[in-house]
């Protein structure tokens, strides 16, 4: 890995520590740990979608100048809604010098921003850098069987020009499951939107985009589900709960960050999982079991 | 109005000029001028947030923030004071909320429209990190948002100048306090001495030394092993 | 100055090695007091002409104030209309006063029924200003009979031994209480950090930095503020109301804004009206807040409250002594408990940095003024050096930073670094020592009245020790705050017709004595404005 400063986000830190607690577990296992950023604030949440307001720039910017304090190359985020605010706020700000000046300017009590921080995902840093192949051989408990289904959402692929792999035809988190010796599920709506922050008023909505999402992916035969984004997580788990009894399938989903799944394989820190899933776990043979 | 000479200096009270003796707080150079505060101070020391004070430079761009009490006026200070922050504080009961990381978002949900302007940490007379105490607080780190912010005077000048409207003094007063309760361990042996004094351990012994002459007292005072 | 600092700098390294100079006997003490200390100038102090405790002896500029004509011509109030009828009224919104109502509250008054009246704005007070720390006698190695010891020496044995044992038996127990509420005290691997202050015995000093007033109160205040205590602010009270059988009955303010006055009528007053700094006892300067008028005094008196020790002042015995702009402002005493000495203008440690506070301050005053071996500013101000990057070499790096912050921006926003150079310190006007006297349960010898806090008289004796005033005002504010509300239950509390009679009185008294002033009380506030603006001052157009 490069010179890079982990920005955990503000959920990592909150409802999604399971996230973070398997993903540093993880890269611990492969002789990466994740250093994270000093000072970092939150990443703006959502992109600012208008061209003339510089101030919700503020936020990613800050974010990039901490990392440039520090020395580092780039930032890797594992939070799908951070990747993707920090990532277009980088680009947008960077294609006009004119831009970059004003915000520079305005925040005078920083050093400027000298442009040139990448911003990554760290499903895209295990693929480039650390190698899928690397990850393989980090297993020590194969996933052998257990069927997956990768959702993707919204934030990881679109727009085109900042997304991690081809916002129609993603093949990334498929990938990794195979690289875990589990089998992917590809299912319909693997790329649609969760309905994101409508779960506050507009809910329902949020209730039948989570119902096609869910249904689809049992359908196809699914055991498990994993996602990267936090705010994913908590419609989707909310919902399945929600919806149980209107679900196509008697058989459980457990849904689970695809970090999780690593660290089931390498036999590390996962986090807390759904009961759900340790009861798909007991088939499973473990490392030990495996050399007996 | 005479030319300021060596020993005096002109400051500009929301626009009105005043010639007052270099060397005076911007507090007391005000009231040399003839000003007579109601609002605007108070503890005159620093520590109550009463004179919050906001000037700019003659010919210089920004604003700066500062309580009239611990600084010194300069000459070409354009000055007018803040003294009252119009910012609705929320009322909880401490022993009975959850203090769990959302504590902070669920009684000030507004600090989630911080942006990370850092405009409040700008407009701290006490130089606290305002912006990165939000931010922690906006991620549900009480210690870090109960620390940065140890120093806060409650001024309000953060609240001001807020575009995000967020109440800044209040959420950290308020972290302060979970912290304070939930997260600051207890020392045993304060809930001894408080059961010890309940059970009279010491009632007799300090009961007859307020029984006792002056004479007696001086006697045991002088034979004091000092610690 | 860098000259002079270089002599400090000079003699640092055997200072540490030797350790500070060793403390007084009992005798040296009292020839330094007798000598130097500005409370035994008898010309400075008179004899009270008029009121309950005529015959005290009490500073001069204390007298005119208890001697002055009424602020308003009591004919021009009319007591028919009450503006607010409550169970507990409480004057003054510090640290005394918002305990009081928290407690009136929990025995049992309704919020709505307890009032807070406060000059200036809510926690306008000394107590939120106290930096150094709290005193509470919860170590194992410390006891509160060695608490009542180390208080009663240091008030020279005339503190009421009542109320010393109420306040050290109560110390532990008002630790706990806000640990409750939540405040953030110094603590290292679960045990509370204490220290010594000038005086004790023991370490029993629990601080919050040295922030521990504004730590404290604040979360006070806003425990007062979620239980919903009703605050009127910028409104003074001017004079007390009894009825007509001489029980207190609540009071009259004054709108310091708008110029009105408001009818409280009250079946029990709480007076926590804090203490005096702002009348500049012998022209020193102070470390206290704008409010500090001893307004509660003058108001207390004409309704027949007794007073005690107001003979004794308390002066700090380090306050800035340079730069001018902050001159008179406090140099917590942890500076000292923490290892920094004072030292004079040859480099020499001349007095144990933690006598008691009246006997510093006499050596430092003797040092200046009488061994010549002070240090004297551009403005004609003496001092001595209190030598703070001791501090550092004691405890490591960074130890001012961090516990001492507030003193550290104090003269860092003046272009003095004290990790680096010694501060210039010389005494302030610190504290009222005397007051209104109470019992056990802040009883003043009106039924009815009940006061907490600096406004009290009879805890500290003729000399306070650091970390008993924020105690204090914990244990009084509450004690008085419960038996105000139990008084306020009671049958015998039900107000007659309310009267003013006692203010017009007083005014004949004060004809009859044959005492002729100018001067009107209770003084609200001081008045800084310069000679040149009041010489051409025609008044205000309202």
């Amino acid at each position: 890995m490069n010179n890079t400063a982990y920005f955990p986000g503000c959920s990592l830190k909150a409802e999604a520590s399971d996230y973070e607690r398997s993903a540093a577990a993880v890269m611990e296992a492969l002789g990466q740990p994740l250093e994270e950023l000093e000072r970092w604030t939150c990443c703006g949440t959502v992109y600012s979608l208008t061209d003339d307001d510089l101030m919700h720039q503020l936020a990613s910017v800050r974010n990039l100048i901490r990392a440039q304090e520090c020395g580092a190359e780039e930032i890797v985020t594992l939070c799908s809604m951070c990747f993707n605010t920090l990532k277009r706020s980088k680009v947008f700000i960077e294609q006009d010098a004119a831009r970059l000046e004003t915000v520079n300017a305005f925040m005078d009590e920083e050093p400027d921003y000298e442009g040139g921080i990448e911003v990554f995902h760290l499903l895209e840093i295990l693929r480039d850098q650390v190698g899928f192949e690397s990850i393989e051989g980090r297993v020590t408990r194969p996933l052998s069987g257990l069927r997956v289904a990768p959702y993707y959402g919204c934030t990881l692929l679109r727009p085109r020009e900042i997304g991690i792999d081809e916002p129609d035809t993603p093949m990334i988190l498929q990938d990794f499951i195979r690289t875990l010796w589990a089998t992917p599920v590809e299912f319909a709506f693997q790329a649609e939107c969760c309905g994101t922050y409508q779960i506050v008023d507009t809910p329902e909505m949020v209730l039948e985009k989570s119902h096609r999402i869910l249904s689809s992916a049992m359908r196809a035969g699914a055991e498990v589900m994993v996602t990267s984004c936090p705010l994913c997580m908590h419609n989707l788990r909310l919902c399945y709960e929600e919806l149980r009894s209107s679900l196509p399938e008697k058989r459980e989903l457990s849904i689970v960050y695809w970090t999780q799944l690593a660290a089931i394989a390498f036999e590390v820190e996962t986090g807390e999982l759904p009961a759900s899933m340790d009861k798909l776990l007991e088939g499973l043979p473990t490392s030990m079991e495996l050399v007996r | 109005m005479s030319i300021p000479s060596e020993n005096t200096i002109r400051i500009y009270v929301m626009g009105s000029a005043y010639e007052v003796p270099r060397g005076l707080t911007i507090m007391d150079a005000m009231e040399h001028a003839g000003w007579r505060f109601t609002r605007g101070a108070g503890c005159r020391s620093g520590f109550c947030g009463a004179c919050s004070t906001v000037y700019r430079h003659e010919g210089d761009y920004r604003l700066r923030f500062v309580l009239a009490c611990q600084t010194e006026a300069e000459d070409g200070m354009y000055l007018v004071q803040l003294p009252f922050t119009p910012a609705p504080r929320v009322s909880y009961t401490l022993a009975a909320l959850n203090p769990d990381e959302n504590v902070l978002l669920q009684h000030y949900p507004e600090i989630a429209r911080c942006v990370s302007c850092n405009t409040c940490t700008k407009a701290c007379p006490q130089d606290i990190e305002v912006m990165d105490y939000v931010q922690a607080a906006l991620r549900g780190d009480i210690a870090q948002t109960a620390s940065l912010s140890f120093d806060c005077i409650q001024c309000g000048l953060c609240s001001m100048r807020c575009p995000a409207d967020i109440k800044h003094y209040h959420m950290a007063q308020m972290a302060r306090r979970v912290y304070g309760r939930y997260m600051s361990p207890i020392t045993e042996h304060l809930e001894e001495r408080i059961v010890e004094i309940e059970k009279g351990v010491y009632a007799e012994e300090v009961d007859a030394l307020v029984k006792m002459t002056r004479g007696e007292l001086e006697e045991i005072y002088a034979a004091r092993v000092v610690e | 100055m860098r000259e002079a600092i270089a002599r400090v700098e000079a003699t640092r390294p055997a200072r540490l090695q030797a350790g500070p100079p060793p403390a007084m006997t009992p005798a040296e003490r009292e020839k330094v007091l007798a000598e130097f200390h500005p409370d035994y100038k008898a010309e400075k102090k008179r004899e009270l002409g008029i009121g309950v405790s005529a015959g005290n002896v009490v500073p001069n500029e204390v007298a005119d104030m208890l001697e002055a004509h009424l602020l308003v011509d009591p004919a021009k109030i009319d007591l028919s209309r009450v503006d607010y009828d409550v169970d507990v009224l409480i004057i003054g919104g510090g640290g005394a006063g918002t305990v009081a109502a928290i407690f009136a509250h929990q025995e049992g008054i309704p919020a709505e029924n307890i009032l807070i009246v406060t000059k200036l704005r809510h926690g306008d007070c000394n107590s939120t200003m106290a930096q150094g720390g709290i005193q509470a006698a919860d170590r194992p190695e410390d006891s509160p009979a060695i608490h009542y010891i180390d208080v009663m020496g240091g008030g020279h044995y005339e503190n009421k031994p009542e109320l010393v044992q109420a306040m050290v038996d109560d110390g532990p127990e008002i630790i706990r209480w806000h640990e409750e509420l939540g405040v953030m005290y110094d603590k290292e691997n679960g045990e509370y950090m204490e220290a010594h202050g000038g005086g004790t015995s023991r370490k029993r000093m629990h601080s919050c930095k040295d922030y521990t007033g504004k730590a404290i109160f604040n979360p006070i205040r806003d425990e007062a503020r979620n239980l919903g205590i009703p605050t009127l602010e910028f409104s003074p009270v001017i004079e007390l109301l009894l009825d007509v059988e001489g029980k207190a009955a609540g009071a009259i303010t004054y709108n310091l804004e708008t110029g009105e006055y408001r009818v409280i009528r009250a079946k029990a007053t709480v007076l926590a009206t804090g203490g005096f700094g702002r009348m500049h006892i012998q022209n020193f300067p102070t470390t206290n807040h704008y409010g500090a008028t001893a307004d509660g005094l003058v108001i207390a008196y004409r309704a027949g409250a007794k007073l005690l020790d107001m003979d004794s002042v308390q002066y700090h015995p380090t306050g800035v002594a340079y730069p001018s702009a902050i001159l008179g402002q406090l140099a917590t005493e942890k500076l000292r408990s923490q290892g920094a000495v004072p030292i004079n203008a040859d480099g020499e440690a001349f007095v144990y940095p933690l006598e008691p506070r009246d006997v510093e301050a006499a050596a430092i005053i003797r040092e200046c003024w009488s061994r010549e071996k002070g240090i004297e500013t551009a403005t004609g101000v003496r001092g001595v050096w209190l030598d703070t990057p001791m501090i550092d070499e004691i405890h490591g790096e960074g130890t001012i930073k961090d516990w001492l912050a507030a003193m550290w921006t104090m003269w860092n926003r003046h272009g003095i670094d004290i990790t680096k150079d010694p501060a210039l310190v010389y005494p302030t006007l610190h504290y009222q020592n005397g007051g209104v006297e109470i019992e056990a349960d802040g009883e003043t010898s009106v039924p009815g009245l009940f006061a907490g806090g600096e406004v009290e008289g009879g805890v500290h004796g003729k000399n306070r020790l650091m970390g008993n005033s924020l105690l204090g005002y914990n244990v009084f504010g509450r004690r008085a705050g419960i038996a105000a509300a139990k008084w306020a239950k009671k049958k015998k509390s039900k107000i007659k017709t309310l009267s003013l009679q006692h203010a017009v009185d007083f005014e004949q008294q004060l004809a009859d004595a044959g005492i002729e002033t100018d001067l009107q009380s209770p003084m609200l506030l001081p008045d800084y404005r310069s000679k040149s603006v009041l010489e051409r001052s025609l008044g205000r157009f309202i």
